[in-house]
């Protein structure tokens, strides 16, 4: 039993991670239709910002925060700006194989800028050590990070459930024609839309770099997928069921890999995908209701 | 014999003769890196044309041809690599018939291409179900998921660290001629009952279907076709490579394999031909200069990714400016000239 509770509190900072990552993606897929693998490099890139403010530029911890959240946004903004404005009405295909060409392109940028070695991350030194509760052990960062998550995750729900922002974000969802001939200003609600996207993006790139100690160009690779099959799996648009579908695959990597047999455990990429499968064949509209038709 | 009937047994004598005259010629011509880069382009001809009658025809965009192209490319590579290295050097956990022998390239080329079908059947269940978005989605999952298998099957792929020593089988003959059969096969399917099935199917599917068009029997056609020559495209490439990694066919794969379509057009053959050789000339002119060159003295650093960049943005550009491709749907024939002419 203790080993079973310790894989759950070993996946909370991870866990975390991607529970943010999911709400955050969740929001432009299900505003505009988007699957933003671009949103990956937003991650990266906020965790790039932060690496050079602290690592090559030693500002204080929270400037090199406001750097990153403020590349961040600037990225999201360049990018949706570049590869999905123009194409916003030529379908979700479309729209698709630009994110992912956007996404191509910055990673691969930073490959070439900055080599494709992993780089330390200098995490806040009172964040080392950990507790100690009876026989499990939780670290000190899986709780700072576990604790950011629900209060973003937290005031994320109510803005989509109960401010006029949120229900603007929403009418669009259902038809943005009508939402527009209904007086709401479409351009400005997609770009607050991206733009707190990219917040929590950067905020989650942040704490990947706080979490794993090193930051790398493909880093956003994985994390994108994760973070996509979560908003799948959670309903689209659905900011709740992407935040507890995140956890959901996160702990059920970590237990993937705690029961397999050891020759299992470089099949650990497969979870996801046998997760997204099957609910896919067998409730389509994700576990929760889905925030759009 | 109808005077008709001749004109036509003389088109293909002399098509033929000229297909010959014209390989042998460019045999005898080019060499070294010309002849790499004119192998490269038959063989991205193959895999643009084979991905075309998925992607552009039967509009399920899939993502996912790089997992068809590891099943045929590791099926290739037991039948082909020599016995000393499987058994002697590497020590594969295979079957011993497999172990002891090494076939030429035909049989390796039509066992792959079936396991290739195989995986392309796979395929189609999740086209069933899914549509759009989704498809893509679960495409990449199949590439994902079949990456990661290779990976960790250690006993019999070696896993990660890849298989070496191909026998070096691939030449201008195999490329061209099975780059020019399935150029003439996808242009008479595309004039048949079947293509035009097929690209009904990329319009409207549920229309299609009110049509009396089966659509599973159909689905299953346009992608065995698709895998059997995605397989056959990737097992060239291996053989004009010589090394084999899980990785190989990974997303950048795909993505050059999807820009060649999308720039030449979606749905047209010749539109895949243009969009390949463009993509390979692309390539290959860039590569010198992302390992870093020395022009008249002034050094240019290594830039590792730069052809990758270069290729998203003029992917994106061309989705942009112009998102139909440069063909569209048309083909490249003698009635467009004689219309242009006119």
């Amino acid at each position: 039993m203790n080993y079973f509770l310790q894989q759950i509190l070993n996946a909370l900072g991870w866990g975390s991670i991607l529970a943010l990552l999911a709400a955050g993606y969740t929001m432009t897929f299900g505003i505009i239709g988007l699957v933003n693998f671009a949103y990956g490099e937003v991650f990266m890139v906020a965790a790039f910002a932060a690496y050079f403010a602290l690592t090559i530029f030693n500002l204080p911890y929270w400037m090199a925060l406001l750097i990153s959240l403020i590349s961040a946004i600037v990225i999201g903004l360049v990018i949706e700006k570049i590869a999905f404005k123009p194409v916003r009405r030529a379908g979700m295909i479309t729209l698709f194989i630009t994110s992912l060409g956007a996404s191509v392109i910055i990673r691969n940028l930073f490959i070439m800028l900055f080599d494709a070695k992993l780089k330390n991350f200098k995490a806040p030194s009172s964040l080392k050590g950990v507790y100690l509760l009876g026989d499990l052990i939780i670290s000190k960062k899986n709780i700072l990070i576990f604790l950011i998550t629900i209060i973003l995750c937290t005031v994320l729900v109510y803005l989509v459930k109960n401010t006029k922002l949120g229900i603007a974000m929403r009418s669009i969802s259902y038809d943005s024609q009508i939402a527009e001939t209904l007086g709401i200003n479409t351009e400005r609600t997609i770009i607050i839309t991206f733009i707190i996207a990219s917040f929590i993006g950067g905020i989650g790139g942040i704490l990947w770099g706080i979490l794993f100690g090193s930051v790398r160009a493909s880093m956003g690779a994985i994390p994108v997928i994760d973070a996509f099959i979560a908003s799948v799996i959670g309903g689209v648009g659905n900011v709740f069921g992407a935040v507890v579908s995140g956890y959901i695959l996160a702990i059920g990597s970590a237990f993937f890999i705690a029961y397999l047999p050891p020759e299992l455990v470089g099949a650990k990429p497969l979870f996801v995908w046998i997760v997204f499968f099957i609910i896919l064949i067998f409730k389509p509209s994700g576990l929760f209701r889905a925030n759009i038709k | 014999m109808g005077f008709e009937k001749k004109i036509i047994i003389v088109k293909y004598i002399l098509g033929t003769g000229l297909f010959f005259v014209t390989f042998y010629l460019l045999e005898k011509l080019l060499s070294g890196f010309w002849l790499t880069l004119f192998l490269l382009f038959g063989i991205n001809v193959i895999l643009a044309i084979s991905l075309n009658v998925i992607n552009g025809w039967i509009g399920f965009f899939s993502i996912g041809h790089g997992g068809i192209m590891l099943v045929g490319a590791y099926t290739a590579a037991f039948l082909t690599l020599p016995p000393s290295f499987k058994e002697g050097i590497l020590d594969l956990h295979l079957p011993d018939f497999i172990l002891n022998i090494q076939l030429p390239l035909l049989p390796a080329l039509l066992f792959g291409g079936i396991s290739g079908v195989i995986a392309g059947v796979i395929l189609v269940l999740p086209a069933l179900r899914l549509r759009g978005m989704y498809f893509c989605a679960g495409t990449l999952g199949f590439n994902v998921i079949m990456t990661t298998i290779a990976e960790n099957l250690p006993d019999i792929t070696n896993g990660a660290m890849g298989l070496r020593q191909f026998p070096s089988y691939t030449n201008i003959w195999w490329v061209w001629g099975i780059a020019v059969f399935l150029i003439y096969i996808t242009l008479m399917l595309k004039k048949s009952y079947i293509g035009r099935a097929f690209i009904s199917i990329g319009k409207d599917q549920d229309l299609a279907e009110h049509m009396g068009i089966n659509l599973l029997k159909y689905k299953i056609y346009a992608f065995s076709l698709s895998a059997f020559f995605t397989a056959i495209g990737a097992i060239l490439w291996v053989h004009l490579i010589l090394n084999l990694f899980p990785t190989a066919f990974g997303i950048v794969l795909v993505f050059e394999v999807v820009a060649m379509i999308v720039i030449g057009g979606m749905g047209s053959v010749s539109g895949s031909i243009i969009g390949a050789a463009i993509i390979t000339l692309f390539m290959e002119i860039l590569a010198p200069i992302e390992e870093g060159i020395n022009i008249f003295g002034l050094y240019v650093p290594e830039m590792l990714g730069l052809t990758t960049v270069l290729l998203g943005v003029l992917l994106i550009t061309v989705l942009i400016k112009k998102p139909e491709g440069i063909m569209g749907e048309r083909e490249i024939s003698l009635e467009l000239f004689k219309r242009k002419i006119n």
